[in-house]
C-alpha cells in the first residue's frame, strides 16, 4: 500500500474524530486539542470498541467504552475504573503514519507516509465515495463534461480554465475514496457547479458497472 | 403546567425529533408510551380514533392533534420561541428555504427511516430498494450542505439553527443502523457534530451525547 488520503484537514478539526478506511483497514483519524492529528487502527486494545466512537481530552482520545485514555503516541495514559494507577507502557493503539500536506490528510499502513508532489494552484474541493474501482472512476471521470465541455484527459482534467484533480483511495471493498482538488480560487458557484460534477461522475461511473454487471 | 402531549415510541426518530425541539425550547410536556413494537398499538382502534394515519408521533394540546412531525417542530417554534429563530417565517426566500427542508426531512423518513425498521424490526420492505433510496438521499443532502460549506455555513438555513435542521437530524444521524456510515460524508459528519453541541441537546438510542462538551473529572 502506498500514501493515500483520507479526508481533507479542514473537515477534521481540532478535538474531532473521524473512520476512515485504505485499502480495507479501518481507521480512527483525529486531531488533538495541540491540532497534532494521528492515524491509528480502529481499535481500542482494551475491548476492541471502535475508537472512532470515542472523544477527545485535551491530547488524548478517550474510548466510549469505558473511557480508557491513550496520547498521540498511542500510549494509554489514563484507565477511569483505577484512576490511581499509573497504566503498563505496553498498552498502546496501533499506529500509522499520518502526514497533512496540501490540505489533504495522507495515511500509510505500511510504513512512513510520504505525500506525492502535486501540481501547484490546486486547492482541496470534497470528498465522496464511487461504488467502483479506481481505475473505473480515473477512466469514467475524463468522460463526464463540465459545463457542456469535455476535458482533455491526464492526471488533471483541463476544463478550460478550471482543473480538477481525483486522488483515489481504494476503500477495500468494491469502493473507491475520492478526494477532489480543484484550482485555486473559485467563486461558490463554481464551486457548487463541480461539486455537482462530482456527482455526475459518480452516477456516469456507477451506471457504467451496472450496464457491465 | 405541562403544555401538551406527545404518543411517543422511544426508539422512533420522528417521535425524537419532538422531543429534541421540545428541549431546545425548553418547553415540558407529557408523553403516552405507544407500544409500536411488537405490539403494534399506534393501529389499534383507540389510537385510530386519534390518527387515521395509524402513525406516530401524535402531539395534542387542547383541542389540536398533529400527526405529521415537521407540523409539529413548526408549532412548537411558532408557539414556544418568541425570537422568531427557530421558524423565521418574516422573509419569503427564508420561509421558503425552511419549508423545502422540512420536505426533504419528510424524504428521509421515507427511505432512511425505512431502511432502518427494516434493519432493525425486519419491517415488510424491499430492504435493497430502500437502502437504494436512502443512500441516495444522503448523497442528495451531503451534496447540498457541502454547498454550505462553500459558503461558510454551518446550518442549513441562515447563519443559526432552524426547525430544518432539527426535521432532518434524526433520520441522517441514525443512518448507521441501517448499515449507512458516515464515513464518505464529512459534511453530514460536521453538521451533525454542530446540531449535537447545541445547548439542551437530548439523546436517543443510537444518538450519544457528546461527553468532551462535558466538564470531566479528568484530562
Amino acid at each position: 500500500m502506498s500514501t493515500l488520503p483520507v479526508g481533507l484537514s479542514r473537515d477534521l478539526s481540532a478535538k474531532r474524530v473521524m473512520r476512515a478506511t485504505v485499502g480495507g483497514q479501518d481507521l480512527v483519524v483525529w486531531r488533538a486539542t495541540n491540532g497534532e492529528i494521528s492515524a491509528w487502527d480502529n481499535r481500542c486494545p482494551h475491548r476492541g470498541m471502535a475508537l472512532s466512537h470515542g472523544f477527545v481530552r485535551g491530547n488524548t482520545l478517550a474510548c466510549l467504552y469505558h473511557g480508557w485514555h491513550y496520547n498521540g503516541a498511542g500510549t494509554c495514559t489514563y484507565i477511569p475504573a483505577h484512576p490511581d494507577l499509573d497504566p503498563p507502557a505496553t498498552i498502546r493503539t496501533n499506529r500509522f503514519s499520518v502526514v497533512e500536506q496540501d490540505g489533504v490528510i495522507w495515511v500509510r499502513t505500511d510504513g512512513e507516509a510520504q505525500a506525492p508532489d502535486l501540481p501547484g494552484g490546486l486547492e482541496p474541493l470534497r470528498v465522496f465515495i464511487v461504488a467502483a474501482s479506481a481505475d473505473q472512476v480515473q477512466c469514467g471521470a475524463a468522460q463526464v463534461p463540465y459545463e457542456g465541455q469535455m476535458a482533455d484527459a491526464g492526471a488533471v482534467l483541463h476544463f478550460g480554465a478550471v482543473s480538477v484533480m481525483l486522488l483515489l483511495s481504494p476503500l477495500g471493498d468494491g469502493r473507491t475514496q475520492v478526494t477532489t482538488l480543484a484550482s485555486a480560487g473559485l467563486t461558490v458557484a463554481q464551486r457548487s457547479a463541480l461539486s455537482r460534477w462530482c456527482e455526475a461522475t459518480r452516477r456516469h461511473v456507477e451506471a457504467q458497472q451496472e450496464e457491465a454487471a | 403546567m405541562s403544555s401538551f402531549t406527545l404518543y411517543n415510541y422511544v426508539l422512533s426518530g420522528n417521535c425524537y425529533k419532538v422531543r429534541l425541539m421540545a428541549a431546545l425550547l425548553g418547553v415540558e410536556y407529557d408523553t403516552v408510551a405507544v407500544d409500536f413494537y411488537p405490539g403494534f398499538e399506534h393501529r389499534s382502534e383507540p389510537m385510530l380514533a386519534l390518527n387515521p394515519s395509524g402513525t406516530l408521533p401524535i402531539l395534542t394540546a387542547d383541542d389540536m392533534v398533529l400527526t405529521e412531525t415537521q407540523a409539529m417542530l413548526g408549532w412548537l417554534a411558532a408557539k414556544f420561541d418568541p425570537t422568531g429563530r427557530w421558524y423565521p417565517a418574516d422573509d419569503p426566500v427564508v420561509s421558503g428555504e425552511v419549508l423545502q427542508w422540512l420536505g426533504v426531512a419528510s424524504r428521509l423518513t421515507g427511505s432512511v427511516g425505512a431502511a432502518r425498521l427494516h434493519a432493525m424490526l425486519d419491517w415488510p420492505v424491499d430492504g435493497e430498494a430502500v437502502r437504494k433510496d436512502a443512500l441516495k438521499e444522503l448523497q442528495g443532502f451531503e451534496l447540498l450542505l457541502t454547498d454550505r460549506v462553500f459558503a461558510g455555513q454551518t446550518w442549513l438555513v441562515g447563519d443559526h439553527p432552524t426547525i430544518a435542521d432539527i426535521a432532518c437530524f434524526p433520520y441522517v444521524a441514525l443512518s448507521p443502523d441501517a448499515g449507512l456510515e458516515h464515513d464518505g460524508f464529512p459534511a453530514i459528519r460536521n453538521w451533525l457534530y454542530a446540531v449535537r453541541s447545541l445547548p439542551g441537546f437530548v439523546t436517543m438510542p443510537g444518538i450519544h451525547q457528546l461527553h468532551e462538551l462535558r466538564e470531566g473529572a479528568h484530562g
